[in-house]
C-alpha cells in the first residue's frame, strides 16, 4: 500500500502533473518549497544552538525559561490547529472545508512538539529544579504545607501525563488527517464525514482535559504554590489566536506562491478574522476574570503571583499587555473592513502572533527576573529557533499532500461560501 | 402580459410592478439586472436570507455598526460614571484597605451596560433603518405575495422611482424570466397608522411602570405611625431560633444548647494556658514566648507576612497607626477612634501575653482575630511587633562592641 502510494507520487513528480482543482487551482506544494524548508530548519537549528550558548547552557535558568516561552508559543499553534479541525467537524461547518487541510497539516506539529518538549522534561526527570522548583524532591520537605500536592509531582505520574497529553493530540491529529486523505482517495465517502463528526465530540472532551492539565503542568507549576482554576482556558484562548493567525499567514503565503488562488477568498479570511477578533475578547474576558477573582478574594497564596507582575517595571509590562493584547486589537480589528482585506488581515495575524509571545513571556519571565523586565538575547533566539523548526517541519509534512480535502462531499459549498 | 388574476380593483394609482420567481438564483440574477439598470426604489422578498443578495442588489454597507458603537460607548460611560459617583462621591465606604473607587470590581458592570446599550441600539437602530414597524403595505393586498414567507421569491420596483416608466420596467422584468408580472396598486383601504389600541396600551404601560417608583418615593419622604408591612413574614421573622435567644421549651430557657459538663470538642482542649491564652501559672500575662514556639528567622518571616496581611491595614506597615484604613477613615471624618501607635511606651512595656490577648480577644474597637490567625501565627506577629518596636527605639546598649566602636 505504502509502496503503491510512493510509486504514484514518483509518477506524478516525474510527469510534472500535480493535482489541481476543477477551477484550475494548484493544490500541491511539491518540490518548490524544499529550499525554504531546508533554510527554515537551518535557521531554526542555528538559533536554538545560539540560544543555548547565550542562555548559559542547556540546563541554565535563562535558557530554560527562554525556551519555555518559545515552546509554549509554538505548542499553542499546534494544539490550536487540532482544536480548529475538531471544532469544524463538531459543528459540521461548510465554510472552512477549503482551509481545513492546511489546519490538519498544522495539527501534525504536535508530533514535533512532543520531541521539542524533551529539553524541558530532561531536567525535571533528573531532579534538577532549574525551571520547576518541585522537580527537586527536597522541595516538599522544606515546604510542609505543599505536602498534599506532592503526589501530583511524582516523576512517574508526570511522565504518564506527558504521554497522555501528546499521545491524545497525536491521535487526534493523525486521525483527522488520515481519514480526510482516505476520503480524498475514495472520492467522497459520506460515511467518513459522519464518522469524523461523530469522533469530534469525545475528541473535544479529550482535548479540553489534556490542554487544561498540560498548561497547568508546563506554566502554572512554575510557581507550585499558586493556582488558578481558569488557567487552562486562558492558555486555550492563546491557542486559538495563534492557530488562526498562523492559518491566515500560511494561506496568504500559499496564495502568493500561486496555490489556492481562486479557492480561498476574502469570505474565508473574513471568518478567520472574526475568530481572531472573538478570541481577543475571550482572552481578555478570561484574563480579567482570573485577575478580578484573585484581587477581590485577596488571599496571600493567590495574590503573590500578581504581586510579581504588579510592581516595578513588571507593572508597565502588565499595562503594555492589556494595551497590546486587548485595547489595540479590539478597536483595530472590530471593523469588517479590517478582516476582508488581505494586507490588513496579514498585519493583524502577525501582530497577534507577536503579542501572544509577549503573553507567554509575561507568564514565564517574572518567575526568573523578580526585580524587573529583562528581555534577553536567548528569549528571541529560542523564539526564532522554535518558529524556524515549526516552519521546516510543516513544509516537510505538506510537501506531498493535497492542500485541499478534495474528497469532502461539501467542498463546493465551501468554495462558493459567502458571508451575508 | 396583463395578468388575469388581478382584480380590476379601484382606479387606485400604481404603487409598483411586482415580479415573481421560483428560485433564489433567479431572484439574484434579476436583482443584478435591476441594479445595473440604475433603479433606486425597489426591493426583493424571500422566505429566507439569501447569501450575496445584498451585493446583487447593490446595497451599501449599513451605518448600524456606528450606531451600536456610539451606544456602547454611552453604556460604558454611564457605568463608569454611576459607579464612580456612588462609590467615591455620594456614599464612600471603607472596604479593608481598598480605595473608595476601586475600579476592578466595577468592570463586570462596565461590560454589562456596554452590552445592554449595544443590544438595545442594535434592535432599535435596525427597526428604524428598515422603516419598521410598518402597519400596512400595498403588497399585503396581493394574494400571491403571501407565499413570500413560504416558497416564492419576489422583486418589486416602485412607481415613485425616478427612472420608473411602466413599459420599460415591464420589459426589463420580462427579460429576467419571472413566473409572472403583476401591477401593485396603492393601498387605499387600510390605514398606515399604528392601531390606536396599541398606542393606548403603550402609554398606559409606561404610566403603570411608574407606580412602584411612586410608592418608593412616598415611603422615603413620608412618616407613618403604623408598623412596617411585612410582605414575606418568614423572611423578616425567621421561625428558627437565633443564637442567644430565649427558648421556653428548655428548662434553662436557652436556645443555644450547652455541651455536657466536662466535654471538650475535638482539637479544642487548649490546655496550655501560655500558648493559647498568654498567661503563666499564676494567671498573670506572661512576658516570655511559650515553650513550643522556636524563635528563628522563619518565625520572624511568618510574623512579618501575617502582620502585613492582618495588622498593617490599620496599624500601618511600621506599626505607627497610620494604615490605609485609618487614612481613608480620617478623610471621611466622624467619630473614628484611631488605631494605636504600637511604639507608645505602654505598649512597649506590655507583656507578650497581653499582646496575645489583644489579638485573640480584641480591645476597644479592634475586633478579635482569633478566627483568622492561628495561635502560633499570633506569637509570630508578637515577635515581629517586638522587632518593629526595637527598630524605633534602640539604645546604644543594644549594639555590639564592634558597632559601638564604629560609631565613635
Amino acid at each position: 500500500m505504502a509502496s503503491d502510494q510512493k510509486k504514484t507520487k514518483e509518477k506524478a513528480a516525474a510527469t510534472g502533473s500535480l493535482p489541481k482543482l476543477p477551477n484550475g487551482d494548484s493544490i500541491r506544494l511539491g518540490k518548490e518549497a524544499d529550499g525554504l524548508r531546508n533554510g527554515a530548519f537551518g535557521v531554526g537549528a542555528v538559533a536554538l544552538v545560539a540560544a543555548v550558548f547565550t542562555g548559559g547552557g542547556p540546563f541554565a535558568k535563562q535558557f530554560q525559561h527562554s525556551y519555555l516561552i518559545a515552546y509554549m508559543w509554538g505548542l499553542s499553534i499546534a494544539v490550536g490547529a487540532v482544536w480548529f479541525v475538531a471544532i469544524q467537524h463538531l459543528f459540521g461547518s461548510r465554510w472552512s472545508i477549503v482551509i481545513r487541510r492546511v489546519a490538519e497539516l498544522l495539527a501534525q506539529l504536535v508530533l514535533l512538539m512532543a520531541v521539542l518538549a524533551l529539553p524541558l522534561l530532561a531536567p525535571v526527570f533528573m531532579g534538577n529544579d532549574v525551571l520547576y522548583p518541585w522537580a527537586d524532591h527536597h522541595y516538599f520537605h522544606h515546604h510542609a504545607y505543599m505536602a498534599s500536592k506532592a503526589p501530583w509531582f511524582a516523576p512517574g505520574f508526570v511522565a504518564a501525563r506527558m504521554v497522555i497529553y501528546f499521545g491524545s493530540w497525536a491521535l487526534l491529529a493523525n486521525y483527522y488527517l488520515g481519514q480526510s486523505r482516505r476520503q480524498d482517495a475514495t472520492t467522497g465517502d459520506v460515511a467518513l464525514t459522519k464518522r469524523m463528526q461523530g469522533a469530534s465530540a469525545p475528541g473535544m472532551i479529550l482535548f479540553a482535559i489534556t490542554l487544561t492539565f498540560c498548561s497547568i503542568d508546563f506554566l502554572m507549576t512554575l510557581d507550585p504554590v499558586w493556582f488558578s482554576t481558569i488557567f487552562g482556558v486562558y492558555y486555550f484562548a492563546t491557542c486559538v489566536l495563534t492557530a488562526c493567525s498562523t492559518l491566515v499567514l500560511v494561506l496568504m503565503w500559499l496564495q502568493s506562491r500561486g496555490h489556492l488562488k481562486l479557492s480561498v477568498t476574502s469570505e474565508h479570511y473574513h471568518d478567520l478574522g472574526k475568530l481572531m477578533f472573538a478570541f481577543i475578547c475571550f482572552w481578555t474576558y478570561i484574563g480579567f476574570s482570573q485577575f478580578m477573582l484573585i484581587w477581590y478574594a485577596n488571599i496571600p497564596e493567590e495574590t503573590h503571583w500578581f504581586n510579581d507582575r504588579f510592581f516595578g517595571s513588571w507593572l508597565n509590562a502588565t499595562y503594555l499587555l492589556s494595551l497590546t493584547h486587548f485595547i489595540i486589537p479590539f478597536f483595530g480589528m472590530m471593523s469588517r473592513w479590517m478582516k476582508r482585506n488581505t494586507g490588513r488581515l496579514r498585519f493583524w495575524a502577525i501582530y497577534i502572533l507577536v503579542v501572544c509571545w509577549f503573553d507567554m513571556y509575561w507568564l514565564v519571565a517574572p518567575n526568573l527576573h523578580k526585580d524587573g523586565v529583562a528581555l534577553t538575547a536567548p528569549d528571541f533566539l529560542a523564539w526564532i529557533g522554535i518558529a524556524g523548526i515549526l516552519i521546516g517541519f510543516s513544509l516537510l509534512r505538506a510537501r506531498d499532500v493535497n492542500l485541499v480535502p478534495t474528497g469532502d462531499p461539501r467542498l463546493s459549498r465551501s468554495l462558493a461560501f459567502e458571508n451575508i | 402580459m396583463s395578468d388575469p388574476t388581478t382584480s380590476p380593483q379601484e382606479a387606485a394609482p400604481l404603487h409598483g410592478i411586482l415580479a415573481e420567481y421560483d428560485t433564489p438564483t433567479a431572484l439574484v440574477v434579476a436583482s443584478r439586472k435591476v441594479r445595473d439598470a440604475g433603479f433606486s426604489r425597489w426591493d426583493t422578498y424571500a422566505p429566507f436570507p439569501i447569501h450575496g443578495i445584498d451585493k446583487a442588489m447593490g446595497i451599501k454597507m449599513t451605518v448600524l455598526p456606528w450606531i451600536v458603537m456610539a451606544a456602547a460607548l454611552v453604556g460604558l460611560g454611564t457605568a463608569v460614571w454611576l459607579q464612580w459617583w456612588t462609590n467615591a462621591i455620594d456614599y464612600p465606604w471603607i472596604v479593608s484597605g481598598k480605595p473608595f473607587w476601586s475600579w476592578p470590581a466595577n468592570v463586570p458592570i462596565w461590560f454589562e451596560l456596554t452590552v445592554l446599550f449595544s443590544a438595545f441600539a442594535a434592535l432599535a437602530g435596525m427597526l428604524a433603518l428598515n422603516n419598521l414597524p410598518l402597519p400596512s403595505h400595498p403588497l399585503d393586498l396581493k394574494e400571491r405575495f403571501a407565499r413570500a414567507s413560504d416558497d416564492k421569491f419576489f422583486l418589486l420596483i416602485q412607481a415613485n422611482d425616478p427612472k420608473f416608466d411602466e413599459s420599460d420596467v415591464r420589459q426589463l422584468l420580462a427579460e429576467t424570466t419571472p413566473v409572472i408580472i403583476e401591477e401593485v396598486p396603492e393601498d387605499r383601504t387600510t390605514s398606515d397608522k399604528i392601531p390606536p389600541v396599541l398606542v393606548y396600551v403603550g402609554v398606559l404601560s409606561v404610566f403603570l411602570s411608574l407606580v412602584p417608583f411612586a410608592f418608593f418615593a412616598k415611603a422615603r419622604s413620608a412618616t407613618t405611625e403604623t408598623g412596617r408591612f411585612h410582605l414575606v413574614w418568614d423572611m423578616d421573622f425567621s421561625p428558627a431560633y437565633k443564637a442567644q435567644e430565649v427558648n421556653p421549651l428548655f428548662e434553662d430557657q436557652r436556645a443555644m444548647r450547652q455541651a455536657p459538663a466536662g466535654t471538650v470538642a475535638v482539637g479544642q482542649l487548649q490546655a496550655d494556658d501560655h500558648l493559647y491564652r498568654g498567661k503563666n501559672k499564676s494567671g498573670a500575662f506572661s512576658t516570655a514566648m511559650p515553650k513550643g514556639i522556636v524563635v528563628d528567622e522563619e518565625l520572624m518571616a511568618l510574623g512579618k507576612a501575617q502582620f502585613g496581611i492582618y495588622c498593617a491595614p490599620c496599624h500601618g506597615l511600621t506599626g505607627d497607626g497610620t494604615g490605609m484604613v485609618h487614612k481613608r477613615a480620617e478623610t471621611l471624618g466622624g467619630g473614628w477612634v484611631p488605631p494605636s501607635n504600637l511604639h507608645q511606651e505602654y505598649i512597649r512595656q506590655m507583656p507578650a501575653g497581653q499582646l496575645f490577648d489583644v489579638i485573640t480577644n480584641g480591645v476597644r474597637n479592634m475586633p478579635s482575630y482569633s478566627a483568622q490567625i492561628e495561635p502560633e501565627e499570633r506569637w509570630a506577629i508578637i515577635l515581629y511587633v517586638r522587632a518593629l518596636q526595637k527598630s524605633q527605639g534602640a539604645s546604644v546598649s543594644d549594639l555590639t562592641e564592634a558597632d559601638r566602636a564604629q560609631l565613635k
